[in-house]
C-alpha cells in the first residue's frame, strides 16, 4: 500500500535537501582530475564510485549518474499515488527508452556490434517495448524497427521508406519523437487539474526550444527535405509558423525578440554562436519554473516536480563535469554549461 | 704540370668550350636558386598565417566540441557520431614547381553530417571539418616547402661547387695550357730565330 500523499510530499522536502549543494557542485567541477573528482564525489551522498578498468572512464561514470537518477525517480514513483506515478514513470522511461531506440537505430545504421549498442543504452528496463537486446540483434535497421510492430512505437515502421529513400536515420528519429510528445501529452491528461500546470511549463517549455534548435539546424541543412509539420509535431509555445520564419528568414534576431522576454533569454547565446549554452539556459529557466512552483504550493506536486526536475539537473552536472575532468578542461569552462543549484 | 692534361691548342679549344657550357649552366642554376629562395619565402610567410589560423580555427573547434559533449553527455555525441556514414575521401597527386615535385591533395567527397547530428555536434563537426580541411592544406605546403627547401640546399651546393672548384679548375688548366702553349711558341721563335741568325752567318 502507497503512503499518504502528505508523507511523499514530505519525504521529497528531505531528499531535496539531501542534493548536492551550490559549494558542493563547485568544488567537484574545481578538482584537478577525474580522480579528484572521485575523491570529492565520495564526500556527499553519492560516496565512493569505482570506475576501475572500465575502458572509458567518463561514459562509465554516466552511466553511474544515470544509475543513481532513475534511483530517485524509481523512489518517487514507488512512493506517490498511482496516477502520479504512472505519469512519472511514462515520462522519464518513456523518454530515456526514447533515447534507446535512437540509439539502437543508430547502432544497426553503423553496423555497430550488439554489445557495443547494448553499452550505450541508459541503464532502464525495457518500458513500452518487449526486450532491448533482441532489437540491438537484428540484422539490420530495417528488421529492428519492423520488430517494433504491436508496441505503441509501430508508427516508425512507416518511416522506413523514408528512411531508405535519404539513406538518413532522421526520418526514423522524428517518427521517435512524434511518438514521445503524443504519449507524454495523453500522460499529462491522467493527472488532476490543479497538477498539470508544472507538467506544462517545463514540458511544453522544453518542447519550444528544442523545436527552436531544429528549427535552426534546418537553416543550416537545407537537403532534408521533410515539412515543417513532420519535423514538429508539437508546437507550444513557439508556433509552427515561427519555426517555418526560423527556418528561412536571415533576421533571426527579430524572431527571437519576437517569442518574448523569457525565450528571447535563453535563446541569447545563439548571437554568439554558443547553441550549447541555450540547453544550459533551458536548464536553468525548468530550474527556476519549477522552483517557483515549489515556493506556489510547498505541500503539493510541485515539491515532487521540483525534485525530479533538481535531480535531473543534477545528473547532467556531474556528467559534464566527469567528462571535463577527464579531458582535463578548466573548471572555468565548465561552469559555464552547469547549471548551479539554490534549492529554496 | 697538371697530370692528364695535355697542353695542345686542341685541348685548349674543348677546354674553353666546357667552362662557357658550365658557367651558362652555373648562371642557370643562380636563377633556379633565385627563384626557389623567392618561392620558398612565400611558402614559409603562408605556412606561418595558415599556422596562426589552423591554431584559432582548434581552439574554436575544441570549444564547440567541448560544449557538444557537456550538452549531450559522451555517449550520446558517441552514438550520434557513429551514425555519419559518408567519409573524408582523398586523392594525392604530383605536382611541380621549377622541376621540384610536391604533393596536392584533392577532396573527392566531403562528408555530409549535419542530418544526422543534434544542432550543438553538428556545429561542432563543421569545425572539426574545417580543421580537417586546413591540416591538409597546412600539409601539403609544408611538404612544398620542405622538398623547395631540400632544392634549393641542393641547388646552392652545386652553384657553389662549380663555382668554387669546378670553374676555378678549369680555369686554372686553360692557364696553365695557355702559358704552356707561349711557352712552347717563345720557345720556337728563339729555335726560329737561332735558326735564322746560323743560316745568315753561313752565307756570309
Amino acid at each position: 500500500m502507497k503512503p499518504g500523499f502528505s508523507y511523499v510530499v514530505i519525504r521529497t522536502h528531505a531528499l531535496i535537501a539531501n542534493l548536492l549543494s551550490q559549494a558542493q557542485t563547485q568544488r567537484l567541477a574545481e578538482s584537478k582530475n577525474v580522480d579528484g573528482f572521485l575523491e570529492r564525489l565520495a564526500e556527499t551522498p553519492y560516496g565512493r564510485i569505482t570506475v576501475e578498468g572500465a575502458s572509458a572512464v567518463p561514459i562509465a561514470l554516466e552511466r553511474v549518474f544515470y544509475g543513481k537518477f532513475l534511483e530517485r525517480v524509481l523512489k518517487i514513483v514507488d512512493l506517490t499515488p498511482q496516477k502520479i506515478g504512472d505519469f512519472l514513470k511514462t515520462y522519464y522511461y518513456l523518454r530515456f527508452e526514447t533515447l534507446n531506440l535512437k540509439r539502437i537505430i543508430r547502432g544497426k545504421f553503423s553496423d555497430l556490434t550488439s554489445e557495443k549498442i547494448i553499452e550505450s543504452l541508459v541503464p532502464i528496463s525495457p518500458y513500452l517495448v518487449p526486450s532491448y537486446k533482441e532489437l540491438a540483434d537484428s540484422a539490420s535497421v530495417d528488421e529492428a524497427v519492423n520488430r517494433l510492430k504491436g508496441t505503441p512505437y509501430s508508427e516508425v515502421i512507416t518511416k522506413l521508406k523514408l528512411h531508405e529513400q535519404f539513406e538518413a536515420i532522421w526520418p526514423l528519429e522524428l517518427a521517435l519523437n512524434h511518438v514521445f510528445a503524443k504519449t507524454i501529452f495523453e500522460a499529462v491528461k491522467t493527472l488532476p487539474e490543479r497538477d498539470r500546470r508544472i507538467i506544462y511549463d517545463v514540458v511544453e517549455y522544453e518542447v519550444d526550444i528544442e523545436n527552436f534548435l531544429a528549427a535552426m539546424k534546418q537553416r543550416q541543412e537545407s537537403k532534408t527535405g521533410a515539412k515543417p509539420e513532420e519535423l514538429f509535431p508539437a508546437t507550444y509555445g513557439i508556433s509552427l509558423e515561427k519555426l517555418r520564419e526560423v527556418i528561412e528568414t536571415k533576421d533571426l534576431k527579430r524572431i527571437i525578440e519576437s517569442l518574448g522576454e523569457s525565450y528571447a533569454k535563453v535563446l541569447s547565446p545563439i548571437y554568439k554562436g554558443d547553441v550549447a549554452l541555450i540547453r544550459t539556459g533551458l536548464r536553468r529557466h525548468k530550474y527556476e519554473t519549477v522552483t517557483s512552483g515549489k515556493a506556489t504550493n510547498a505541500f503539493g506536486f510541485n515539491v515532487i516536480m521540483a525534485y525530479l526536475v533538481y535531480s535531473e539537473i543534477e545528473k547532467d552536472n556531474l556528467v559534464g563535469i566527469g567528462w571535463g575532468k577527464a579531458q582535463g578542461i578548466s573548471s572555468q569552462e565548465l561552469m559555464k554549461y552547469v547549471v548551479i543549484p539554490r534549492p529554496v | 704540370m697538371i697530370s692528364g692534361v695535355r697542353p695542345t691548342k686542341g685541348y685548349l679549344m674543348e677546354m674553353k668550350r666546357r667552362i662557357g657550357f658550365i658557367e651558362r649552366g652555373c648562371e642557370f642554376l643562380k636563377l633556379k636558386r633565385d627563384h626557389l629562395a623567392k618561392e620558398l619565402t612565400t611558402s614559409i610567410d603562408i605556412l606561418k598565417g595558415r599556422r596562426s589560423l589552423l591554431l584559432n580555427n582548434l581552439r574554436e573547434a575544441y570549444d564547440a566540441l567541448t560544449a557538444a559533449y557537456i550538452s549531450l553527455g559522451p555517449t550520446e555525441v558517441e552514438s550520434q557520431a557513429s551514425s555519419v556514414k559518408s567519409a573524408l575521401k582523398l586523392e594525392v597527386l604530383p605536382m611541380s614547381v621549377m622541376g621540384v615535385r610536391y604533393p596536392y591533395v584533392k577532396i573527392l567527397t566531403k562528408p555530409q553530417v549535419t542530418a544526422e547530428l543534434d544542432i550543438t555536434l553538428a556545429h561542432a563537426s563543421v569545425k572539426v571539418y574545417e580543421i580537417l580541411e586546413a591540416i591538409i592544406q597546412l600539409a601539403e605546403f609544408e611538404a612544398r616547402a620542405e622538398r623547395i627547401a631540400d632544392e634549393l640546399g641542393k641547388t646552392n651546393r652545386k652553384v657553389n661547387a662549380l663555382e668554387n672548384t669546378v670553374i676555378p679548375a678549369y680555369r686554372q688548366v686553360i692557364k696553365f695550357i695557355e702559358s704552356k702553349l707561349d711557352e712552347e711558341s717563345l720557345e720556337e721563335l728563339v729555335r726560329i730565330k737561332r735558326i735564322g741568325g746560323a743560316m745568315a752567318s753561313r752565307k756570309e
